[in-house]
Parts: structure tokens; sequence; C-alpha cells
């Protein structure tokens, strides 16, 4: 298909942009064609949202130059990037909650004085017609679902006729149908013209949408690639870390141990009837579509729920007298999904975050012996090869991989007997992937790990047994060679023929 | 009470209502474009004694009134400076600002203490003024209440039809959010501090030019910090500023009525209902149902692009 295509809308040169001493972008050039979805491939930190972010006007950058239709451009603000039709949909979305979805469609855009809120909203109307995004322009914005505001934040763009659209890590909020929708919507705009570009970790995502794939890593594009002519994930991973990936970690069965956490009854708060048993040496997966009690799941075992009704046991005593006194060591360890907001403070440095959890080892009388902890961050910072390596690095700093390798570390050196482990690694690239995997296998050694994973690949890999659950309740639970079963997950998962 | 006694009140109250209505507007301007300035006592103060020099000078209350306007105004611009060019405390800021218009007022008043000014007289406005009851209530005051009239008005139109109004909403709801739309925050932050202070100023402006015609130190007793609660009270909106406004102002004439009468109650305490009052119905409308619509960036300052 010849399409309008094929025309340059927006071409880097020589993309050099420094922090400190971190380059994150390195003379990088890249084209952006219009009617062509690229994406953008790399581990975290690769560069791939600096670069993103210079071209939407947020950063300058030190070196090189941005052809906006062959002619040098200047981008300093992102009012410039607008003008030159290139806009952002970051993946903390930028609407006002309390306006309508046309306020904030038209918001900051060039016009009369006067609001005319009927045309407003018919425009913004035709316009959501026009590219397949089904909203209601009166709605008011902090009553959409993710996936409606992220359609907001895209008709916003469109409204600007913005030439380009940038889409930083669009599906991570996303249901799966939403995901559907987001994907039909980014090809009809590519169809009519428009330059996507799509930032991603999920390989199988960009394998299914684009059209190119520039692949990121240390600040340069070390690799680009016609989607077409890759033949599988596999190959895309390891053109990625230009090594053989082995998505696959090994893993050999350990004898299970001592009952590390029974429950048995558990409803309420969402849950329904809830029982398991998990013993040391032994990784249970939770699979699941979002929101289907999981979260519920893992608060009563962590302790931020009372279970309403049933009985939780942890490490042999009742959940009530388990949580009055709970011993900082040789217990529970919770790596929760969110990183930066439950896991850790941003601005701490790394010294206190790992004191978050484990400054009970670190007290005489009432100081604090911080040259301890300092040594012992230092340790875990070598030992879980954590960037950058120096201990006061705030943790609002580092990127998700080498923050969940402090987690790691951190709750591993409470060496624990029961670990929580939730989404584990969510977000983070091939390689920080296979770190956590094999971080957590090995614990198994002395722990029993209850793991929450919307990611079916990251179960079967780490699981012994695998529980789904379907609206609060564990639809089946078997042990992960029942291949018959592992085959009928997805059915399970949407609430088909239940198990018991 | 007969109507021939509620009809005199009623005026009063539309009087006394008048600078707490101005500061309230002001004060709501700058809050809803995201900055909180506690300023608006030492602003009403400036404002007033600006008011009151200008026009004592030229000879002309209009002048005097937009005098007053420019002293809030220009006490409003340190507080610009402060946080959004150096993004410092609003609060404290605010409170200094608070000290300062009443420490800079008083100094520089001081002489003229007891001194009349040129200020505005009564207006009745034609037609208007000869309805029944709603009249004499509403149309035989100065130019300065109707402007106070219209300015609600005027202000809810901004915020509800206008593209800078919208603009000037998502700086204070999601600073984030109006930058990304390629809105310059911080201009629009300078906005609406200074056109609050601006609006603060022209209630003090009323004190001295309308309220008393005479200058006194002290003049704003407590009605910026009145106004400050009352923009709480109105939820943000400028047609419940007016309701809260004209209900301090009731029973400010309310008290000074009875005072008026020779009661045996003591005046302090008098003095005191309407400050009372205030805080009673902000407590109220807290407890009903939370504190609704606050601006959600109110008082976070934002980084300069840099």
């Amino acid at each position: 298909m010849d399409r309008v295509a094929d025309i340059t809308v927006v071409r880097l040169e020589g993309i050099s942009k420094s922090f400190g001493a971190v380059k994150a972008n390195d003379a990088i050039d890249l084209d952006i064609r219009a009617g062509h979805i690229l994406a953008l491939l790399g581990e975290n930190g690769a560069g791939k949202s600096t670069l993103m972010s210079i071209l939407a006007g947020r950063f300058r950058p030190d070196a090189g130059r941005i052809l906006v239709d062959g002619r040098e451009t200047v981008l300093s603000s992102t009012k410039d990037a607008i003008r030159a039709g290139i806009g952002m949909v970051y993946q903390h979305f930028m609407l006002v909650p309390t306006m309508t979805v046309a306020q904030n469609v038209l918001l900051g855009q060039e016009g009369g004085f006067w609001l005319n809120r009927g045309r407003m909203e018919a425009r913004v109307a035709e316009l959501a017609e026009f590219f397949g995004l089904a909203i209601d322009p009166a709605a008011t914005v902090s009553e959409l679902s993710m996936g409606e505001r992220q359609r907001v934040e895209i008709l916003r763009l469109l409204a600007r006729d913005s030439r380009v659209l940038i889409f930083d890590e669009p599906t991570a909020v996303l249901t799966p149908p939403e995901i559907v929708h987001l994907f039909a919507a980014l090809k009809s705009m590519a169809n009519r013209g428009k330059a996507i570009v799509f930032i991603s970790h999920k390989l199988e995502e960009v394998l299914s949408l684009s059209d190119d794939i520039a692949i990121l890593s240390r600040g340069r594009v070390v690799d680009r690639v016609e989607t077409r002519v890759v033949c599988s994930k596999a190959e895309l991973a390891s053109r990625m870390v230009g090594r053989e990936v082995f998505l696959e970690v090994e893993k050999e069965p350990l004898p299970p141990g001592e009952v590390v956490l029974e429950m048995s009854g558990v409803t309420g708060f969402g849950l329904k009837e809830v029982s398991l048993t998990l013993r040391q040496g032994e990784v249970l997966a939770v699979v699941g579509v979002a929101g289907n009690g999981q979260k519920a799941l893992v608060e009563t075992v962590t302790g931020f729920r009372r279970p309403a009704t049933g009985k939780v046991n942890i490490l042999g005593r009742e959940w009530t007298e388990f949580f009055r006194n709970p011993d900082w060591k040789h217990a529970l360890a919770y790596i929760p999904e969110d990183r930066l907001g439950l896991a850790t403070c941003p601005n701490l440095d790394m010294v206190d975050n790992v004191l978050l959890t484990t400054r009970q080892g670190f007290t005489r009388g009432p100081f604090m012996e911080h040259g301890r902890a300092r040594q012992v961050t230092a340790d875990m910072v070598r030992d879980f090869d954590i960037q950058p390596a120096r201990i006061a690095t705030p943790a609002g700093k580092l990127s998700g991989g080498n923050l969940q390798k402090l987690v790691l570390a951190r709750e591993f050196y409470r060496a624990p007997r029961l670990i929580v482990a939730e989404q584990p690694s969510q977000g983070l690239d091939v390689k920080a992937t296979e770190e956590v995997w094999r971080q957590l296998l090995a614990a198994r050694a002395c722990a029993g790990i209850l793991l929450v994973s919307g990611d079916l690949s990251e179960a079967l890999q780490l699981a012994d047994r695998i529980a789904v659950m379907f609206r609060g309740r564990f639809m089946d639970v078997f042990p992960v060679s029942d291949t018959a079963k592992v085959e009928a997950i997805g059915l399970a998962m949407a609430g088909v023929g239940a198990g018991h | 009470m007969t109507i021939d006694l509620l009809i005199p009140l009623l005026a009063a109250t539309v009087q006394a209502g008048t600078p707490v209505l101005y500061a309230t507007l002001g004060e709501m301007v700058t809050e809803r474009s995201g900055t909180l300035n506690l300023g608006v006592e030492g602003m009403m103060l400036v404002g007033a004694f600006a008011a009151f020099l200008a026009s004592t000078a030229t000879g002309s209350p209009w002048v005097g009134f937009v005098a007053g306007g420019l002293g809030g105004l220009g006490l409003a611009a340190v507080h610009g400076l402060v946080t959004i060019v150096f993004t410092g405390n609003q609060v404290v800021s605010g409170l200094a600002l608070t000290i300062l218009g009443s420490g800079l007022a008083a100094y520089l008043g001081t002489p003229y203490v007891g001194a009349n000014t040129p200020g505005f007289g009564h207006l009745p406005l034609p037609l208007l003024a000869d309805i029944p009851v709603l009249g004499p209530v509403f149309f035989r005051h100065d130019a300065l209440v109707y402007v106070s009239y219209v300015l609600p008005v005027l202000i809810w139109l901004l915020f509800a039809r206008t593209r800078l109004g919208l603009a000037l909403d998502a700086a204070g709801e999601n600073p984030a959010a109006a930058k990304a739309a390629g809105l310059s925050v911080p201009g629009l932050r300078w906005l609406g501090v200074l056109a609050g202070g601006f609006l603060v100023g022209l209630g003090g402006a009323y004190l001295s030019l309308s309220y008393t015609h005479l200058w006194t130190n002290g003049l704003a007793a407590g009605r910026g910090w009145i106004a400050v609660a009352l923009v709480i009270f109105a939820f943000w909106r400028p047609g419940r500023a007016v309701l809260g406004a004209y209900l301090f102002g009731g029973v400010m004439a309310f008290q000074l009525r009875l005072q008026a009468s020779g009661t045996v109650l003591p005046s302090s305490l008098l003095l005191m209902l309407p400050y009372v009052l205030t805080i009673l119905v902000l407590l109220l409308s807290s407890i009903r149902g939370r504190v609704k619509n606050a601006p959600a960036a109110l008082g976070a300052n934002v980084e300069p692009e840099g």
C-alpha cells in the first residue's frame, strides 16, 4: 500500500543529552514517518523517555538537530512542540480531573476569548467519532476509567492536528479489552497519515502493532528493524539485549518444608471462600485478570486488612497474633506492585530506604547504627548489581529495574520465611526481569512465595502451583505440571469451567 | 420587626458586606489559579491607605479607588515574587504579607488619623431606587456598591465561559496538565495573584472611601481574614461568595444597630458576633459535606521551567 506515507515528518540527528555524568541520549538519529507506527524498545534507563521528552519540548538536547518537515526546529517548550505538530500521551495522564472531557481537550488551544460549550462538545464528539474513540464529551474526567482518560489525551492531540503522536507505555494502565480498542485506534490514526511513536516493554505488543522498531540501549539506537521481518518474540528479545535471552529460568523443585501460610474460607472485601496452603520451598502463583480480588488477598496476607471471616495462619500463628508484634526478621516480606509509592520513599537515599523495613536490625538503644546500615546497603548494591552504585542516590532517581533490585535486596536481607510478591517484574526489561526471577527462585530455599502476577509467562516460569482467581474466588489450584489445566487457564480466568 | 426597621438594616447589610465581597472575590481568583495568599488583611489595609492618600491628594474618589486596587496589587506582587519566582512557602509569605501590610498602613497612616476623605457620595440609581423595598435596600448606595453587584457576575463569566478562565482553573487544579497543554502556569498564576490583589485592594478602598469616609488605623479589622474563610465557605464559587459576604455584613449591621440602641450587652461581645458567626457557618458547611471544590493544586508551587 502506497500511503501518504513514507514522508519523514520529524528527523532527529545526533541528539545527545546528559544528566550529570549519565549520558541518557548519545548521538541518536531517528526518522519518524507519517502513516507509520514506530516502536521504541529498550531496557529501563535506555533513554527512550528522555528522547521523547526532548521531542515533546520538555528538555533541550545538549547537541544535535531536530528537523520538522525538513526544517531545523528548536523545541524549547511544550508549546513549541505542539505548534510543530508533536504531542505526547504521558504514562501519567495530564488531565484536569474536575473538568469535562471537552474542556480538557480544548484546554490551552488557540481561539476566541469566549467558550461555547455546545460547539466545544460537538467538535470533540465529531473528532471522537472520526477516529473511533467513543467518549461522552460532557462527562467529567474524574468519573472516567483509565482507558477513557487515555482517549481524552489522544483526542486532545488530535484536536490540535498533531501529526506525531507519542505514546509512553500506553497499555500499562489498560484492561485487555481497552488495549484492543487502543490498538485499533492507533492503526486507524496511522492509516489517516499520523505518525505514531509507541514506547513499550512488551514484545508481543510491539510485534502486533508496529511497522518499524527502533531498539535503544544505553542511550544509543542499537538496532532498527522492520517489524515484518522479525520472526518471533525471542528474536526481538535477543536483538534487544544483544545476547541470547532465555526468558526461561532454570528451576529445580525443592522439597516442600513446613507450612508458612494457611488460609481457610476467607471471605470479605471481594474475597469469597479463599483457602490455600503454602509451604516453604514452594511458589504459589495467583493469576487472573486484574481486579478479581488479588488486591484484597495481598492486603489480607500482608496485614493491611483484617480478614472479615475465615482463618489465616502465618508461620503457625493466627493472623491477629502474628501482626500484633511481627518479627522484622525471619518472618514476612512484601514486594509491592507500587515500587515508588508503597515500597520506597522517592526522596530518601538508598540507605534510608533499606532502613524502612530493616531498622530493627540497626538499632542500639535509641540510636540508629547508620555506619553499619551504609555498609550493608553498599553490600546489597554490589551483590544485586544496582546502578548507579552510589548509596546516597535517592530511590526516585533509580530506574524501575534497579529500584526493584533494591527492594528485593532489602526484603531478602530480612531472611523472610513468607514472601508476598506482587507483579515483581512489571515494567522491567528482559534483563532485569530475569534477575528478579532468579532472586525469587533463590529465596525459595528458606521461604514460601505467594506470587501475584498478571503475567502468565511469569507465573508459569516461577510457580510450582497455580491458583486462578476470578471474582474473588479461586477457580482452580493445580500444579504447573498439569498441562491440561495450564492450557485452560485463559478460560478459568474468564470464569469458565469451575474446576471444583 | 417592622418593615421600616428592616429596610435600613438590610441596606446597612449591603454596605457592610461590600468590602468583604471585594476581598473574597479577589482571594477566590487567586486561589482558583492555585496560589494561596493569606495576606488579604494586609493587602486590604494597604489598599485602604493608598485609596485614602490618592483621593485626598487628587480630590478624585475614582483615582483613589484605582489607587487602592494598585496598592493591593503591589503587595500581591511581593507574594508572586516569593511564591512563583522563588517557589517560597505560600503560607509563610502570605502571613508575612499581612504583618507587613498592617504595619505599613499603620506606620504611614498614623499622621493622617482622623482626616476626612473626599469619598463617594450616595448615588440613587434612577428608576431602580424607586422600587419598593428593593430600591432602598440595593439601589440607594454609592457607585462602589454597584460595581460590586457586577463583579461576581463578571467573575462567574470569566471562569464558566472564557478560555482564560478555563486556563486559570487548570493552573489551580493540575499545573502539570496545564503545562502539557502548552499553557504558561507561572504566567497564569501571576495573573491570578495580581488580579486577586487588585480586587482585595478595591475592598480596602471601599473601607476608606465609602464606609468610613475618614482614615483611622486598623480599618480592615479582620475583614481580610473573614474573606479567606468565606472563600472556603463559598466553595470557590462567586455566587456563594455574595451569600457569605452579605451574611457577614448582616450580622455586622445588626450588632451595630444593637449597640446604637443602647443595649446592656457589652459592645465587645457584640463586635465579636460577625466573626463568631463566620466561624460557625464555615464549621457547619465543612461538617455537612466536606469542603468541596478546593482547587487540587492550591498552595502547591510549580517549579519554574528550566
